[in-house]
C-alpha cells in the first residue's frame, strides 16, 4: 500500500516535574507504528514544546500526565500556541492519570481529545485523525 | 572492567558445594525417572505431552517456561542442607530469621495520601491509630524533583501527589505529636540528591526537638537508578556524579543516624517502569555490588554498609514466580556477600526487603478487581518471607487513594497476617518440587542479567550509556503489543471485557489550590526571616563540596540548619555538576 498522504507529525511532551514516562514512551511507539512521525522531546516547559511544535509544523501536539496541575500547566500550554499562532491549526491531546471531571474541562481550555490509562492504539490514532480532519474542514 | 572478575565468575569458582549431600537417591531417582516416561508417554494426552512447557504471559513477566508437572527429577542434585538450610542460617533461602512472622509479622507500611503538611500529620495519625506499624511518606512531584513550591514549574502541582517539602518547618509540621523515637518513618525521596536535600531537613527537625539522631528508625531511598533511568524529569546531573551523592549520603547516615536504613535499592520502580521480575532484582543487585565496591574503596569495612542495606520489590501476577524470586534472590545475596565480598556477618547476608504490590497490573477497568489482584501480590510476597509491605489500592488508575481504599489495603494485609494463618509456618512452599526449580531457574537468570551488566562496565556505565534505558524500553513496547493483541489477558480490559463497561464514579482527590499558595506565602516568610547571608554561605559551601569531593549531605545539613529551601539546594547541585539528559528510546 503506497500512501501519498503526508505523515502526520506528532510533538509528544511532558510538563517539566512530571515523572512517569512509560505512558509517553508507549503511545509514541503506538503513534509510531500507526505510520505517524514522533517527536518525543520528553519533559518540557510550555514555551519550549509549543516553540518545537512550530519549528516541526507538528500537526499534533500529545502532552503525558500524571501528577496533576494539567488544568494550570495546559491552559498555559494553549496559551502560548494562541500566542505564537499554532492554536487553530494543530491538535492538542492529553493523556494519562487525571479526575475524570477534568476531562471537560481540558476540552474547554483547547484539548482535542484526552486518553485515560486504558485507551487503546486505535482510540488513540481514530481520535487523532478526525480531530485533524474537523480542523481542516474548520 | 580492567580484568576485574565479575560477581558470576568469582561465584562459579568459590561458590561451590562443600559437603555436598543429594537429598534424592539415585535408586530413586531412577525409578522416578523410568515411571515419569511411562507415565508420560502413556497417560498425558498428546496434546498436553506436545505443549509439556507453557510460556505464561503476563503483565511484567519473565516469561520462563513452565512444565506441566514437576517432580524430583527437576532439581536432581538437591542438596537440602546446601540449597535450602534453615531459616535464619545460611543460606538463607528459606528466611533471613528462625522464627520468620511469628517472632515479628511483616512491618505493615501504606503509603500516604496527598495533601499539605498538616493534613498528613493528620493522615498518619489516623492510619497508626488503625494499626499501621510505619509511616511512609509519598512527596509532592515537585518536592520529588527537587523544586520549591514558588517556582513556575510547581504550577498546580502542589500537594497534588504526596507531601510538599520545601524546608525545615514542613517536617515540623509533618512530624508534630509523632514519637519519632518509635515510629519508622520511610521518606521516599527516590533519588541520591534529593535524599542528601530532605533528610537533612528530618534531622534538623529532631535537633530542634532535642531528640539525639541515633535514637530515630528509619529509611530513605537513596537510589540513582531512580534519577538516571527509571524517572524522567527537566534537572538532572549525570550518573556518575549521582552515584557518588548515594554514597556520600550512606557515609554520612551510617556514621551519625545508625539506626537508618540509607538505602532501599529499588527494584520497584524500575519493574513498574516496565521491565521483569529478573532484570528487576539484577538491576538492583547490581547497584549493590557498585556501592560496596566503592564503599571499600572509600576505606569502610564491608559488614559497616552492607548490614544495613535494604531492597525493595515489586511482586506481580505470576504467583509462583513471585514467592520463587525472593527466595532466589535471597540465596543469592547470600553468595554475593559471602564469596565475593567475604562477610562473616549474617547480618551482611540477609537479603532484607520491603515490597509493594504491583501498580501498573491494576485496571481503570472494573477497579474493584483490583483488591484481588493485590491481595494475591501481597499473599506471594509473604509466602516468599517479606519483612514490610505495602498493598496498593484499588483506585489508583484513577487518584492518589482514598482514605477507605487505603484502609481496604491495610485491611489486605491484617487478613493476611491475622485470618489465614500463613504466616505461622516458616517458607511453607519450601521443598515443592515446583517452587524450588523455580528458585533455582530464577537465581541464574538474576545472576546472568547481573553478569551481562558487569561485562559491559557496570552499573553506572550501563546507566550512562542509554544501554538499560534501551532495554526497558523494547520490554515495555513489547509488553504493550502483547495487551493490545490480547496475548497477555487482562481480565475486565481484554479478557471477558464487559460489552456495556462503563467507569465507575471513583473518589478522586480534589486538588486544593490554596496549599500552593500557602506553602509559597510561607517560603516568602521563611527567605524573610532567616539570615539570608548564611544560607548563602551554606549554599557556596554546598558547591564546594559538590566540586571538590567532600560530604554532601554534611553540606546539606548546615545548609537545613540555615533554612535553606529545597529548590535552592537543587539549583547548587546543579551548578556544580551540570546538567545530564535522560536518553529517550521509542
Amino acid at each position: 500500500m503506497v500512501s501519498q498522504e503526508k505523515k502526520i507529525k506528532v510533538v509528544l511532551a511532558q510538563f517539566p516535574l512530571e515523572t512517569h514516562n512509560r505512558g509517553i514512551i508507549t503511545v509514541a511507539g503506538m503513534l509510531r507504528d500507526a505510520g505517524m512521525e514522533v517527536v518525543l522531546m520528553g519533559n518540557a516547559r510550555a514555551e519550549q514544546i509549543i516553540k518545537v511544535a512550530v519549528q516541526e509544523f507538528a500537526d499534533v501536539v500529545g502532552i503525558s500526565s500524571y501528577c496533576g496541575g494539567e488544568l494550570a500547566l495546559g491552559d498555559e500550554l494553549l496559551t502560548m500556541a494562541e500566542r505564537e499562532g499554532i492554536r487553530d491549526h494543530t491538535v492538542f491531546i492529553l493523556g494519562g492519570i487525571f479526575p475524570p471531571k477534568d476531562a471537560p474541562k481540558l476540552k474547554e481550555i483547547g484539548f482535542s481529545a484526552t486518553f485515560p490509562p486504558s485507551a487503546t492504539r486505535e482510540e488513540i490514532t481514530s481520535s487523532i485523525k478526525s480531530a485533524i480532519a474537523a480542523r481542516s474542514l474548520g | 572492567m580492567s580484568g576485574e572478575k565479575t560477581t558470576k565468575e568469582i561465584l562459579e569458582e568459590k561458590a561451590v558445594r562443600g559437603e555436598y549431600i543429594p537429598l534424592y537417591d539415585p535408586e530413586a531417582l531412577k525409578k522416578i525417572d523410568k515411571e515419569f516416561s511411562r507415565w508420560k508417554n502413556t497417560v498425558v494426552r498428546e496434546q498436553d505431552r506436545e505443549n509439556w512447557e507453557v510460556t505464561p504471559h503476563t503483565i511484567l513477566g519473565s516469561e520462563l517456561p513452565r512444565e506441566l508437572l514437576y517432580t524430583p527429577l527437576n532439581n536432581p542434585d538437591f542438596d537440602y542442607i546446601g540449597d535450602l538450610g534453615f531459616s535464619g542460617e545460611e543460606p538463607y533461602t528459606r528466611g533471613i530469621h528462625p522464627n520468620m512472622y511469628r517472632g515479628r509479622t511483616f512491618t505493615m507500611r501504606q503509603i500516604f495520601g496527598a495533601g499539605s503538611p498538616e493534613y498528613i500529620n493528620k493522615r498518619m495519625k489516623m492510619l497508626l491509630e488503625h494499626g499501621a506499624t510505619g509511616t511512609n511518606w509519598a512527596l509532592d512531584l515537585s518536592t520529588v524533583q527537587m523544586f520549591d513550591s514558588d517556582e513556575p514549574e510547581a504550577l498546580g502541582q502542589v500537594a497534588t501527589v504526596g507531601v510538599p517539602i520545601d524546608c525545615v518547618e514542613d517536617m515540623e509540621v509533618i512530624c508534630k505529636d509523632i514519637d519519632i523515637t518509635k515510629v519508622s518513618a520511610s521518606i521516599i525521596t527516590h533519588y541520591p540528591r534529593n535524599t542528601a536535600i530532605i533528610f537533612p531537613m528530618y534531622l534538623v527537625m529532631a535537633e530542634r526537638r532535642g531528640i539525639p539522631w541515633d535514637q530515630l528508625p528509619g529509611s530513605s531511598q537513596n537510589d540513582f537508578i531512580m534519577e538516571n533511568l527509571v524517572r524522567s524529569a527537566c534537572e538532572y546531573i549525570p550518573p556518575k556524579d549521582d552515584f557518588r551523592v548515594q554514597c556520600d549520603n550512606i557515609e554520612f547516615i551510617r556514621k551519625y543516624v545508625p539506626k537508618w536504613n540509607y538505602v532501599t535499592l529499588n527494584g520497584y520502580n524500575l519493574r513498574e517502569w516496565g521491565t521483569s521480575g529478573v532484570t528487576e532484582m539484577a538491576v538492583a543487585v547490581a547497584n549493590a555490588i557498585e556501592i560496596l565496591k566503592e564503599m571499600t574503596r572509600r576505606g569502610y569495612d564491608v559488614d559497616w554498609v552492607a548490614e544495613r542495606l535494604a531492597f525493595f520489590w515489586a511482586p506481580a501476577n505470576d504467583f509462583f514466580e513471585e514467592v520463587a524470586r525472593i527466595r532466589a534472590v535471597r540465596r543469592l545475596w547470600y553468595k554475593i556477600m559471602k564469596y565475593r565480598f567475604g562477610t562473616k556477618n549474617p547480618r551482611s547476608m540477609w537479603m532484607r526487603c520491603h515490597v509493594q504490590t504491583s501498580g501498573v497490573s491494576l485496571t481503570r477497568e472494573e477497579p474493584m478487581s483490583n483488591v484481588v489482584r493485590a491481595a494475591y501480590h501481597a499473599l506471594a510476597a509473604v509466602l516468599g518471607g517479606v519483612q514490610s509491605l505495602h498493598v496498593d489500592s484499588y483506585d489508583e488508575a484513577y487518584s492518589v487513594p482514598s482514605e477507605e481504599a487505603s484502609i481496604l489495603s491495610l485491611r489486605t494485609q491484617q487478613i493476611i497476617e491475622a485470618e489465614t494463618q500463613v504466616t505461622q509456618v516458616v517458607d511453607p512452599l519450601g521443598g515443592s518440587f515446583y517452587v524450588e526449580a523455580l528458585t533455582n531457574d530464577m537465581e541464574e537468570r538474576i545472576l546472568n542479567e547481573i553478569d551481562e551488566i558487569e561485562r559491559m562496565g557496570g552499573i553506572v556505565e550501563v546507566v550512562a550509556s542509554g544501554w538499560l534505558h534501551n532495554k526497558i524500553t523494547r520490554y515495555m513496547q513489547r509488553e504493550q503489543k502483547m495487551i493490545a493483541d490480547g496475548d497477555i489477558k487482562v481480565v475486565g480490559r481484554n479478557y471477558f471485557r464487559a460489552p456495556d463497561l462503563k467507569m465507575p464514579d471513583v473518589w478522586v482527590h480534589e486538588y486544593d489550590e490554596r496549599i500552593g499558595k500557602e506553602m509559597r506565602d510561607k517560603l516568602a516568610r521563611i527567605r524573610q526571616r532567616r539570615d539570608n547571608e548564611k544560607a548563602n554561605n551554606t549554599l557556596n559551601a554546598l558547591k564546594q563540596a559538590c566540586k571538590h569531593g567532600d560530604n554532601v549531605m554534611a553540606a546539606c545539613l548546615e545548609c537545613a540548619r540555615a533554612d535553606v529551601t529545597e529548590g535552592e539546594m537543587r539549583r547548587a547541585f546543579v551548578e556544580a555538576f551540570g546538567l545530564w539528559k535522560s536518553p529517550i528510546y521509542v
